[in-house]
């Protein structure tokens, strides 16, 4: 029976494919799962790797798997290939860290027409600081805009990738399937554990299932597992008893044991998967090793913002559906606040901005409430004049101005890569978001990669989108946290109506306060419908009016005609209009649409 | 039963650039007499089940019924007289564009027991009227009226136009003016409302239509409304003006939420709570009917609920507001006793007037109309 077939650990290849988003990573993936009949074509949906609806349309992969494949090469063996699967993101860099930790190669897939991207670059340097052998692929050759001789020489001037080592493929026109798996075989090392030493095995990732509870996906480096062995994790020291292991084929399927080098999950009564943090050791309780795998480090959120549910009552909704969110996502932070201005809702610390788009997406699509989210924020360290350290995501809890001795805000260092053309484009850019230039290097005669420092608080609000348009969607991102450095911050309040609208309150360097607050009392005045009468907003620091607009009274709000069947038409007409208004928050006595908290994000 | 009969003409010389009305370019001549035939049969299904009503109004709308011929027109009304019970005093309106008017027409009209009149005018500027597609000049309005009068029309209304692209507060005025000196018995007045599906629509959407602001149209809406009371008009419901008892009967229907048979293509008709409309398109309609069915589209029987809110956005668009003898009489509960907390909070924001025997409007509240409406609406 296959599902127990074990050889020998020289025949086992454990690889992940990285790649920049889009690059056909998932296309590759279906290919090798087709190519060795881990599926068919059948039953493949478009990316079998994928399988929530939000990464296929994002085109993202959020969770990392691993997914067993049996491969006979050329040379007449049978290798066992696990493909670890991983997230294509920044922000989950360090997921992507874990899951290269369980392999000993990876495929490096680079689109051929878009060529190097940022994110190659960051994926090699992984890669290599796990000491992974790289297979670089050049993919979607097939395309009539595809260079891939171009694309080969940027790899080589990256990096120590040869050009005979370089295989091209189009995944979608299924060539090179067979020589990728042939590379993967010849080029990867097998795994170096032993079968003898005490048991320990490397935890890459974890999901919560309802049914089985949490499901940790581990890569055994020494020892064996078997169902029934009491275990032990490492950085806690909580003992478990092992209720099934199993490989992925890409379903889950029960096996009798995982030995060195080998790849799969276990069930054991985890109860929370706050308890199995990813870059663990598993070891045995009996007979335990004294020595940890490398690399278990605690994440911490870097970009916060605040989640409101439009109807207050939705609020126990909210906290089920981020409870449920949190077992699957240990990187995801989320504590009660209360807002004047919203009512009840949770301050949510996220790893970078699209792990928080995808957190509000997944609520609002998956558990269907509606919401508001504040204006992302990073976590500010505040020195008071009695010596009291604070750490402070959320604007609201901002000490009083003189009790402030200095404030401090984290620092990025961000890699961008970008045709050279655009390089006056993004000098003004990053310019105008208070960035300091360290370093510039030609990948080629057209492609450049820059190395900037900038505040985290001055790229999570639509740097990326600023970025693809100066460079018409060509220059691509990364970036990584550095240091805190002092800086000149100043709160900005909102008032609508004279009344403090709490929600709406942004920290910004003092010299950007002025025209950020005008601009966005300006945005507000035009979402906020006109009421009966005058509104006055202003933007405040420290109580003092840095800018001010006045939205003028509704004089008239009156239909023309009104005759036969007008009325039923009418009258639909205004139930849907006071059901829109209902969706509306209620300041004081205006009603504030939820365009208007997430509006002034997108200000230019 | 009491009913107003609505008959509707779907057809017109050309179609205007702002209309949303069910109504179709005539391509042909021979569009009509299948029409007509189709209006027969429908009054002739309609005409067993309603024996034994009592019609008070009738209103000849489109479209542009005077599209018809002087005979077409007549022999419908006679047709109408033998099928339906007609009080002999029932007021009688046709809508008319003043080009589609002459003497013998007229003359026609009037013998078919026609006794009001209502002029698509729109405007009195002829670059206003040009801008709005309409066929007619200022010149031809005032001839139509003057030729209506002087054949025997003693009751005329005159329908106007305002907010119009590129119009000035001072433009809309001197339209009124002369409207006004004509000495109409009744004037409508239309805010311009940009539908979905007209031309206006479509330019609106690329920008290129400079409609006046909010507070222009507030404006002109304001000040025509003090003018018409100087002049002696009573300015009975939001957008219509009457002459003292000159108040148009069969509007009164719709706004009092009373019954109506609405008869031809896309007509609505609100019978025993039912509230239904026959097939828009003309052809569809004229199928329908050949093929003997009752050419209702859809319709909706009204929970009590809606019509108890209807009632009240309907009264509420009047001078006479919704009364709570009639209300109790209707519907056998007091209307404070639903709709106290809407009432109140109104009041209380000076936008509607509660006195011993009915709620209305205030000034302001006709205005914002809307917002009130809102606060009965579920």
């Amino acid at each position: 029976m296959l599902e127990d077939y074990h050889c020998n650990i020289e025949n086992i290849r454990n690889f992940s494919i990285i790649a920049h988003i889009d690059h056909g990573k998932s296309t590759i993936a279906d290919r090798l799962l087709e190519f060795t009949g881990t599926i068919s074509e059948r039953e493949k949906k478009d990316q079998i790797l994928d399988d929530m609806d939000l990464e296929r349309e994002k085109g993202i992969t959020i969770k990392s798997k691993a997914v067993r494949l049996y491969y006979h090469s050329k040379d007449g063996k049978e290798y066992i290939l696990n493909l670890i699967d991983t997230p294509g993101h920044v922000d989950f860099s360090y997921e992507v860290s874990r899951s290269l930790a369980a392999c000993e190669g990876a495929l490096l897939i680079v689109d051929a027409s878009q060529g190097v991207q940022a994110q190659t670059i960051a994926n090699i340097n992984l890669a290599l600081k796990s000491n992974l052998k790289i297979i670089p692929i050049i993919n979607k050759i097939d395309l009539a805009t595809a260079n891939p001789d171009r694309v080969a020489k940027e790899l080589q001037n990256i990096s120590e990738i040869k050009d005979e080592e370089i295989i091209l493929a189009s995944a979608k026109e299924g060539i090179g399937t067979s020589d990728i798996l042939e590379a993967i075989v010849n080029k990867i090392p097998s795994p170096k554990g032993s079968l003898n030493l005490p048991l320990r095995a490397l935890i890459f990732d974890s999901v919560y299932n309802s049914y089985k509870g949490t499901i940790v996906y581990v890569r055994v480096v020494d020892g064996v597992i078997t169902p029934g062995m009491i275990i032990q994790t490492m950085s806690n020291n909580i003992k478990y008893e092992v209720m099934e292991i199993g490989i992925f084929r890409p379903k889950m399927q029960p096996i009798k044991k995982l030995t060195a080098g080998e790849v799969g999950y276990i069930i054991a009564g985890f109860k929370n998967i706050k308890d199995t943090h990813v870059g663990d050791t598993i070891i045995d309780a009996s007979n335990p090793s004294r020595e940890s795998l490398p690399g278990y480090k605690k994440v911490t959120p870097l970009v916060f913002c605040s989640i409101y549910p439009i109807d207050n009552k939705e609020y126990e909704n909210l906290k089920t559906a981020l409870d449920k969110l949190k077992l699957n996502d240990s990187s995801l932070f989320s504590e009660a606040e209360t807002s004047e201005a919203l009512g009840f809702g949770f301050r949510c610390g996220f790893l970078g901005l699209l792990h928080m788009e995808i957190i509000q997406e997944r609520l609002e699509r998956e558990y269907d409430i509606n919401l508001i989210a504040t204006t992302p924020s990073v976590m500010y360290q505040v020195t008071k004049k009695n010596g009291e350290i604070l750490k402070i995501s959320n604007p609201v809890s901002f000490p009083p101005k003189n009790e402030i001795e200095k404030i401090e805000e984290p620092y990025v260092k961000v890699n961008i890569i970008t045709p050279s053309k655009c390089i006056g484009g993004i000098m003004d850019l990053v310019q105008e978001r208070r960035g300091s230039f360290k370093n510039m290097e030609y990948i080629d005669e057209e492609i450049l990669r820059l190395d900037y420092h900038l505040p985290l608080n001055e790229i999570i609000i639509d740097f990326y989108d600023k970025l693809k348009s100066i460079s018409s969607g060509y220059a691509s991102l990364d970036y990584e946290l550095i240091e805190y450095q002092s800086s000149e911050l100043a709160k900005v309040d909102i008032l609508v109506n004279h009344q403090l609208v709490d929600a709406l309150s942004f920290i910004i360097h003092k010299d950007k306060a002025y025209t950020r607050a005008r601009k966005i009392v300006e945005k507000l005045k035009g979402i906020i419908p006109r009421q009966m009468y005058e509104v006055p907003l202003q933007a405040t620091i420290e109580g003092k009016i840095i800018a001010r607009e006045t939205i003028k009274a509704l004089k008239k709000d009156v239909t023309a005609k009104c005759y036969g069947g007008d009325i039923t038409r009418k009258r639909k007409l205004l139930e849907k209009q006071k059901a829109g208004k209902k969706r509306m928050k209620k300041i004081g006595k205006v009603e504030i649409p939820q365009e208007a908290f997430l509006g002034i994000l997108k200000i230019d | 039963m009491e009913l107003g009969l609505y008959l509707h003409f779907p057809y017109c010389i050309s179609k205007c650039p702002y209309c949303d009305f069910n109504s179709y370019q005539l391509k042909e001549d021979n569009q009509i007499s299948p029409y007509i035939s189709a209006l027969y049969q429908e009054i002739t299904a309609y005409s067993q089940k309603l024996k034994k009503s009592d019609i008070k109004t009738i209103y000849l709308g489109g479209g542009t019924p005077t599209i018809l011929s002087g005979v077409q027109i007549y022999n419908i009304l006679e047709f109408c007289k033998d099928k339906f019970t007609i009080d002999k005093n029932a007021e009688i309106t046709i809508e008319a564009n003043p080009r589609t008017l002459d003497g013998e027409k007229i003359k026609l009209l009037i013998e078919s027991g026609i006794n009001r009149l209502s002029l698509g005018a729109q405007s009195f500027d002829d670059l206003f009227l040009k801008k709005l597609g309409r066929l007619h000049n200022t010149q031809d309005i005032i001839d139509s009226y003057f030729l209506a009068r002087k054949i025997g029309f003693s009751n005329i209304n005159i329908d106007i136009m305002f907010a119009l692209p590129g119009q000035t507060t001072e433009d809309f005025q001197a339209t009124l003016k002369k409207a006004v000196s004509l000495k109409p018995d009744h004037l409508s007045l239309y805010n311009l409302t940009i539908k979905p599906g007209t031309e206006y629509y479509e330019k609106y959407k690329r920008n290129t239509l400079k409609l006046p602001s909010e507070d222009e149209e507030f404006d002109m809406y304001h000040r025509a409304i003090n003018f018409l009371k100087k002049n002696n008009f009573e300015h009975y419901e939001i957008a219509n003006f009457a002459r003292p008892h000159k108040r148009s009967l069969h509007n009164q229907i719709y706004w009092q939420n009373q019954p109506y048979l609405g008869i031809g293509a896309g007509a609505y008709s609100f019978i025993r709570g039912y509230r239904y409309m026959n097939f828009k398109d003309p052809e569809k309609y004229i199928k329908e009917v050949i093929n003997d069915k009752l050419p209702i589209e859809h319709g909706e029987k009204l929970s009590l609920r809606k019509r108890m809110i209807e009632t009240i956005i309907l009264g509420l668009r009047t001078k006479d507001g919704v009364s709570y003898k009639k209300y109790k009489t209707r519907f056998r509960i007091n209307l404070n006793d639903i709709f106290s907390k809407q009432i109140n909070k109104l009041v209380n924001l000076g936008l509607l007037k509660k006195d011993d025997c009915k709620i209305k409007l205030t000034n302001k509240g006709i205005f914002l109309a809307n917002i009130v409406f809102r606060e009965f609406v579920d």
